[in-house]
């Protein structure tokens, strides 16, 4: 039986963070039900707002899908921090919330007086989150990036890619995919411990770390006297064949692919059956031995025909596989419409705007996002009126001293 | 500060990080595995030696540290009974089965929910519990591919490449544990557990920074380019090689990044490479004025390509050096041998030595969170991974079996 009020409905958020990783923890509270306001200011706007993929293709500070999809069912006020001002409003609300979430450079929130330990001698049980490419301290902790860095500082860049040329690295700013995870966790676990305790708690993430816990067998085999990896393509040394094969294209695109992959020697007899031509008795170590032939075998089979039709006959067979998905691909997959993954939400701008739904589908008390994210200072008005209760002289004169935008 | 919490963890390669997680934060997560020994324990890479293969997986090492470890035949009846009296007092199951394997086990969320009310099941699978994929079979590479990310990484002269250590399960894992704590504060509020169901095919979608909605909203896909972007065509490479290896440099300017671009010309003036007039240029307006012909469109290629030939003759500790000084976007890009000497992760106590009960050392990560309560820090990472079935004695002692009990079951091969 559905649960009808959301569970975290009397949890109140105040999320200073920005781009992906901070702002994912922050839309995952929301979409559970919290309050969350995420502080922003048009003096320097969030980096997700220029970064696409645009509504329409259109750039511009409100038509980001990218920001649209980690700030949903969030309220927006505008605070220029620099201005002192905007600061003693930033208290104001630190003393409203719960959970605070932040990822300014280490140490710039000291210069304001609005670091942790400043924090919490206003709001003792204050739960702080603070992110960073590197952490809060060590001697490298100043060190300015977004996650694209990230991506080189943690050895995820370095490990992809072919052996032969330089490093491809993955799509993005690799280190805000593992991070928000093990932050949000930790959120809720120290909310928890609050809940039993009234002690107040301060999580130092270097986004980094968090994504060397995905590389971990890597780095443990090479400092526990084993080799250094090395990026190796689409390479597995336990699964053959294993890769990413051409197929034929539709119309519209110069390229399709699919993944094949054969965890062991029954997978293999199953490919072996489907493609002629390819022996079903050869072992591991004999597939990989011949790897570049019993490839090409394969790319002659796949690249007859769709991914899409591949994908039906082998996952028919049993083997492992997947065509290479696209956007366009994700948007019309059976399975992502099955578990509702792209929400329909109204938008005052677009009209209607997409979002993904949250990654865990709870049974009884599911979650999603109640309105689109905001645009810049959507709500500072009614976050200062209703939440702080303050009068409309006071929000003239903080508008007037310029702590409001 | 989950100390409080036990979470029964049935995963086998398939989403282990999760328990491991939620031990990191207090919790005691007990793996369960089968009396041979999980799957997960023949996931390469492997350390040398001569204990046996199940002991050596540097896998399975990875994400069972702080975990108590015992074994049960749940494919036995008398396994299932055992692993029920465990249930009694578990607050979180994990597992990773495929959709429907533990339901034929009569061990499915459907079977156990009236029994165990208070117990949170999470569920770990490629594509999902229901659906027209639910039975797809799946690996690291596959999963990539039906979440999108792969497509969009490697050099666009050839196929899309996966990054050479397999994520998919471990983003996956990532977003059990926070599912799992979300059903838990649910718990406080409904009294009752409930289940988790988590698409490691959605979870892939996390690592395409929105790109998997481009299509959705209109927007034209993006395009795989090696180490850098690419955009209607025109790639845009940010690794640069150097003496030892390569950095990513970006200097762009305008208003989120254009003062990086500023720091950069300061230290070229500095090494002499640049002449100090330049000193005065602001990138952050370069862009407006550019566009009102008030700026020299030559200005930022050249001081683009002065940077390129100017740290092809440094070493990647260098540039780094360089980078803190002056506050520049830019950082090398850390091979697995540079991680290992890393300065920042030393003085972040990233590493943990531990000493196995045979005498091996072994070192490996700490937890990943530096976490303060009231001031002062902690840690619940102490516990080494465990043997297969190390704990048995303990975990089923603590349930009240006898030694003879354990003794038959272990004649038995139940546990």
């Amino acid at each position: 039986m559905p649960h009808e009020r959301p569970i975290l409905a009397d949890l109140k958020v105040l999320d200073l963070s920005w781009i992906v990783a901070g702002p994912t923890v922050g839309r995952a509270l929301a979409d559970f039900g919290a309050t969350v306001i995420r502080v922003e200011s048009s003096a320097r706007v969030d980096t997700a707002r220029i970064v696409g993929p645009f509504h329409a293709d259109e750039p511009g500070v409100e038509n980001s899908g990218l920001y649209g999809n980690v700030n949903a069912g969030k309220l927006g006020i505008a605070l220029d921090l620099r201005v002192p001002a905007a600061r003693d409003v930033l208290r104001d609300l630190v003393r409203w919330a719960d959970v605070m979430s932040e990822s300014f450079t280490a140490g710039v929130l000291q210069k304001w007086d609005l670091h942790y330990d400043a924090l919490r001698q206003i709001k003792p049980d204050l739960i702080m989150l603070s992110s960073t490419l590197l952490g809060q301290y060590g001697p490298e902790r100043g060190v300015s990036g977004f996650g694209t860095q990230g991506a080189g500082m943690s050895g995820a860049l370095d490990l992809t890619g072919w052996p032969d040329r330089p490093p491809a690295g993955p799509y993005g700013p690799y280190t805000d995919y593992p991070a928000p995870r093990f932050a949000l966790t930790a959120l809720l676990a120290a909310l928890e411990h609050r809940r039993l305790t009234g002690r107040g708690v301060h999580i130092d993430q270097a986004q980094a770390e968090a994504t060397l816990h995905l590389l971990a067998p890597a780095l443990i085999d090479y400092v526990n006297g084993g080799p250094s990896l090395q990026r190796r393509g689409n390479d597995d040394p336990q699964m053959s064949p294993h890769g990413v094969y051409p197929s034929l294209p539709p119309a519209d695109r110069d390229e399709a692919w699919i993944a094949i992959t054969a965890r062991d020697d029954a997978d293999w007899r199953s490919l072996a059956q489907l493609i002629s031509g390819l022996d079903p008795n050869l072992t591991l170590p004999q597939r990989r031995d011949r790897s570049a032939e019993l490839d090409a075998a394969i790319a002659a089979w796949s690249e007859q025909r769709s991914a899409a039709e591949a994908e039906q006959a082998l996952q028919a067979a049993g083997v492992p596989a997947h065509a290479l998905a696209s956007s366009e691909d994700a948007a019309n997959d059976p399975q992502l419409a099955h578990r509702n993954h792209f929400l329909r939400l109204p938008h005052p701008l677009h009209g209607q705007t997409i979002v993904e739904a949250p990654r865990y589908q709870l049974s009884d008390t599911p979650g999603a996002p109640a309105a689109p994210a905001p645009q810049v200072g959507q709500h500072t008005t009614q976050i200062l009126q209703e939440i702080l209760g303050y009068s409309d002289a006071r929000i003239t004169d903080l508008a007037a001293a310029g702590a409001l935008s | 500060m989950l100390n409080h919490l036990r979470v029964l963890d049935l995963t086998d390669q398939r989403g282990v990080l999760a328990g491991q997680m939620l031990a990191d934060l207090g919790a005691d997560v007990i793996q369960v595995e089968p009396p041979a020994g999980s799957r997960g324990r023949r996931v390469a890479p492997f350390f040398g030696g001569d204990a046996p293969e199940t002991e050596r997986s540097i896998f399975w090492t990875a994400y069972t540290r702080n975990k108590r470890g015992i074994t049960c035949d749940i494919e036995h009846s008398d396994g299932r009974t055992l692993l029920r009296r465990l249930l009694d007092s578990a607050d979180i199951l994990l597992e990773s089965a495929d959709p429907g394997a533990m339901a034929a086990l009569g061990l499915g969320y459907q079977q156990l929910k009236d029994d165990f009310p208070q117990l949170i099941y999470t569920s770990i699978t490629a594509f999902g519990q229901t659906g027209p994929k639910a039975r797809y079979q799946a690996t690291d590479l596959v999963i990539w591919a039906a979440g999108t990310p792969l497509l969009m990484s490697g050099d666009d002269d050839r196929p899309p490449v996966r990054i050479s250590v397999p994520q998919s399960w471990s983003h996956a894992a990532g977003d059990a544990a926070g599912g799992a704590m979300l059903a838990l504060h649910a718990r406080r509020a409904t009294g009752r557990g409930q289940h988790v169901d988590i698409s490691a095919q959605v979870s892939a979608a996390q690592a395409t920074l929105g790109q998997v909605l481009a299509h959705s909203l209109g927007a034209v896909e993006p395009e795989r380019y090696a180490g850098g972007v690419k955009a209607r065509g025109v790639g845009f490479r940010g690794t640069r090689e150097v003496e030892d290896g390569w950095i990513v440099l970006a200097l762009a300017p305008g208003p989120a990044v254009g003062h990086f671009v500023n720091h950069a010309v300061r230290w070229l003036i500095d090494e002499g490479v640049l002449e100090a007039e330049l000193a005065e240029e602001n990138f952050v307006t370069y862009p407006d004025r550019l566009a009102a012909g008030a700026a020299d469109p030559d200005l930022l290629p050249r001081i683009q390509e002065v940077m390129q030939a100017h740290v092809r003759g440094k070493t990647k500790r260098e540039m780094l050096d360089v980078s803190i000084a002056y506050d520049l976007l830019l950082v090398p890009v850390l091979n697995i041998a540079d991680l290992a000497e890393s300065r920042q992760l030393d003085a972040r106590g990233f590493w943990r030595e531990f000493t196995l009960d045979d005498g091996r050392s072994l070192r490996l990560p700490a937890a990943p969170l530096q976490i303060r309560i009231d001031g002062a820090p902690q840690r619940w990472d102490d516990r080494p991974p465990p043997r297969l079935g190390q704990h048995n004695d303990e975990v089923w002692g603590e349930l009240g079996l006898s030694a003879d009990e354990l003794t038959a079951l272990r004649e038995r091969g139940i546990i």
